[in-house]
């Protein structure tokens, strides 16, 4: 198969980005894999795609380049086929609906596969007769505002697939969006095995990653490692990752006097590297569409003590078994989660190797088997069907009649995401 | 003959790390339990060391292989616990593609060069020798090897070529979290953290002390700090102070007493950081001796300046600097921070005082007078 992902960027360092590579590196064992980027910001990307991935782009936004598009009067326009309900729209516009028409229309590929709801409407609408169109969900459909919901009513029908990173979310589009004849598919984000050898465990240190963001609620974990310091001060706390929230936080660990054993690191790459200096992970997240860095983190083979939030973690960690699954929110539970395997080195350790092992169903060769899967079987049920007229048709129906009827509830559920 | 067969086709007769009987050999083979100690070259000179294992041949010195094209050569770090760092280089052309190491010359060598220096001690060459395991190429620096202090900019020197910079790869630096085994075998204290300069390259931070006092938990109280710490390579007198230098040398030293911690001492004060300590091993063998020290802001005002902190082992021995080096950590600045503390004069004036540690992690404390806010308290 020739297979095609349409990503905003290729040159970012965001999770996407990693796991689109992962999944196309994966599948490029097998088949003819090219991911195009919207636009290119940098002379190269921050991941290097090898093993044959071809990586293009569309939109030139390097100043310094005689190709740059930036300054195009097209790009100063706003865009109509991307849809302003994404969060990405104001840095689309008329240049990259056409050039993205163009790719579209014109691809070679067998599937092409769009990476955000925005692109997903592009592939949906533009794509030329005959590939598969597989949308791809890193977010939750819950997130989305109901405009957003709406569109996607409106505009999957025509996509052949929709894919979502855990199985709650897949039950959500499968319950309130209802798009007729479109499979609806959970494939969790894949990890590739790290470069460094698993932790052991010995090292005194509890890790955490991502950005600094409100979501990933970094004060309550500050709040419970301070409950942690008062009966393990030999145990440390390090947060890698930069954001909006760094000064807020330091306060805080300054407020509490735990700048002897609460360090934020800054951002660090690769991770892994530094997953491998800590003994237990922490995730306190009230919001995790997958849960990349509980993967990531067990991969080197640390056990992860997560906040049992939605959607991710409960799909990652089997609580007791491989990690420890806690209540959102919850500074004094988190402290127990963390206490339970810093006072027990042997729970600690089998958790360790346990997680290692459980993690590998999340390595790229697997997760691209079941992508290959998938795609095999709407290629071939491409091949003798009329189902796309059917399934638009229908859709259209559906859509117009349920966004009547559901208008009031979405704005309800707009209101309170 | 054998000579012979040696110049139609070197590579084929002489596979690396096979040394003919009876052929001179210029150096041992290396290992890992016992590497040989690089010497240091002045930059620019010839490439006088035969890497190892290579067979010399005086008269019909063999042809070396051209230097492939190398582009973005990356290189793996890993710290061990006797704080040696071993790098394994990849090498990539232009395609991508990675180059195999019977494709790059035997002079191959991590170039380390110190930055901002010249002179025969500003540069290091690191010869790569093939790994059997995964067939790339490494270049050890052992722990026994002295590196002068100051960063060190990594380079791929290949043939006659212009070295080009190495760039970062996955670096494990594990072992170097709690310090290390910073090993008192030497008559020197050296830390080596590999890491990524503003630009994107790999470099070397390293140390080289002894005697070092080395800052561990440090708590601002309200009128005071008090720093724990351990001194090595040096003994704690009863005349062991800790000295505040004022940078503006208009105004006098302040000094404090310090006090040796005794055994089992690290009670509810502990920190994660600093290597376990037995307490046989305190004193005797290691010489590394835990102290504390509480320094009164009012003792550094008034003024407006920075004051480095020393101590001093006893009356008769020299300043140590304070600085906290002994992990994986080469840039404490930002990640190491301590809060202000508000402090009055003796006119009522109010200052601004902050401990910190400076970009060369050596510790010091910023005073800072708050202009009008005397009056508000």
């Amino acid at each position: 198969m020739h297979i095609s992902f349409l990503i905003f960027s290729a040159y970012g360092m965001g999770g996407t980005v990693r796991t689109t590579f992962n999944l196309a590196q994966a599948l490029a064992e097998q088949h003819e894999v090219e991911v195009v980027s919207v636009f290119r910001y940098r002379d190269r990307p921050f991941f290097e795609p090898d093993n044959g991935v071809r990586l293009s782009s569309l939109v030139d936004m390097r100043r310094h380049r005689p190709t740059f598009d930036g300054d195009d009067p097209e790009h100063a326009r706003p865009a109509r086929v991307f849809p302003a309900a994404d969060g990405q729209y104001k840095q689309h516009s008329a240049l990259t609906d056409r050039k993205i028409g163009e790719y579209l229309s014109s691809t070679e590929a067998d599937v092409v596969v769009g990476t955000r709801p925005g692109l997903n409407v592009h592939v949906a609408r533009q794509t030329r007769r005959g590939p598969v169109r597989l949308g791809q969900e890193h977010l939750t459909l819950a997130t989305h505002s109901a405009r957003m919901k709406r569109l996607l009513r409106r505009t999957y029908p025509r996509l052949d697939a929709v894919t979502t990173v855990t199985e709650a979310d897949a039950r959500d589009y499968r319950s309130t969006l209802r798009l007729p004849g479109v499979r609806v598919q959970s494939l969790p984000n894949s990890v590739p095995e790290p470069d460094v050898a698993p932790a052991d465990g010995s090292r005194k240190w509890v890790v955490a990653a991502g950005r600094l963001a409100p979501a990933k609620r970094y004060d309550v974990l500050i709040r419970a490692f301070g409950e942690v310091v008062r009966e393990r001060p030999d145990w440390g706390l390090r947060i890698y990752g930069h954001g909006r929230e760094a000064d807020k936080l330091r306060k805080l660990i300054d407020e509490l006097g735990l700048y002897n054993h609460v360090y934020l690191m800054g951002s660090a790459n690769p991770i892994e590297a530094e997953w491998v200096k800590g003994s237990i992970c922490a995730v306190t997240s009230s919001l995790e569409s997958f849960g990349m860095t509980i993967v990531e983190a067990m991969r080197c083979g640390l056990p992860v003590v997560a906040t049992d939030c939605p959607h991710g973690p409960k799909e990652i960690i089997r609580d007791g078994a491989d990690g420890l699954l806690v209540p959102t929110g919850d500074v004094r539970a988190i402290a127990g989660g963390l206490l339970r395997l810093i006072n027990d080195e042997g729970l600690r350790t089998r958790m360790g190797k346990a997680a290692l092992s459980a993690s590998a169903r999340f390595d790229p060769a697997q997760v691209a088997a079941r992508y290959e899967e998938l795609m095999t079987s709407l290629v071939n049920r491409r091949a003798g069907t009329l189902h796309r007229a059917r399934g638009t048709l229908l859709g259209g129906a559906y859509a117009a009649r349920e966004a009547a009827r559901l208008g009031v509830k979405y704005a309800l559920e707009g209101a309170r995401t | 003959m054998i000579l012979a067969l040696f110049d139609t086709s070197p590579r084929a007769a002489s596979p690396r790390g096979v040394a003919p009987r009876g052929v001179a050999v210029a150096d041992p083979p290396p290992d890992v339990a016992s590497p040989s100690v690089p010497e240091v070259s002045v930059p620019g000179a010839p490439a006088r060391e035969v890497p190892v294992s290579e067979v010399s041949v005086p008269e019909a010195p063999a042809p070396e292989i051209p230097a492939p094209d190398v582009h973005h050569p990356r290189v793996d770090c890993m710290a061990d616990s006797t704080v040696g760092l071993t790098f394994t280089v990849r090498l990539f052309d232009k395609d991508a593609r990675e180059i195999a190491a019977s494709q790059v010359p035997e002079s191959a060598a991590v170039l380390l060069r110190l930055r901002h220096h010249h002179g025969p001690d500003a540069s290091l060459r690191l010869p790569l020798t093939p790994v059997a395991a995964d067939g790339r190429l490494r270049a050890i620096l052992p722990s026994t090897t002295q590196l002068p202090e100051g960063r060190w900019d990594a380079y791929l020197s290949l043939a006659d070529e212009e070295p080009q910079r190495l760039l970062p790869g996955v670096h494990d630096l594990r072992s170097l979290v709690s310090g290390g085994s910073p090993s008192d075998a030497h008559a020197w204290l050296g830390v080596r953290i590999p890491y990524t300069t503003k630009n994107g390259n790999l470099a070397v931070r390293a140390w080289l002390r002894r005697p070092h006092a080395e800052a561990g938990t440090l708590r601002v109280e309200d009128g005071a700090m008090v720093l724990r710490g351990r001194l090595h390579g040096a003994r704690l007198s009863a005349t062991a102070c800790l000295e505040a230098l004022p940078r503006d040398t208009a105004a006098s030293p302040v000094r404090v007493a310090v006090r040796p911690d005794s055994e089992g001492d690290f009670g509810p004060e502990r920190a994660p950081e600093g290597p376990e300590r037995t307490p046989e091993d305190a004193d005797a063998r290691h010489s590394a001796r835990d102290f504390t020290v509480e320094l009164p802001f009012a003792s550094l005002l008034p003024g407006h300046q920075a004051w480095d902190l020393w101590l001093r082992p006893s009356a008769y021995e020299e300043p140590v600097r304070l600085a906290r080096i002994l992990d994986d950590i080469p840039d404490k600045k930002r990640i190491f921070t301590y809060p202000s503390r508000r402090v009055s004069d003796r006119d009522g004036a109010i200052h601004s005082v902050k401990p910190y540690y400076t970009i060369n992690n050596n510790l010091s404390v910023q005073v800072t007078t708050e202009n009008g806010q005397a009056e508000r308290e």
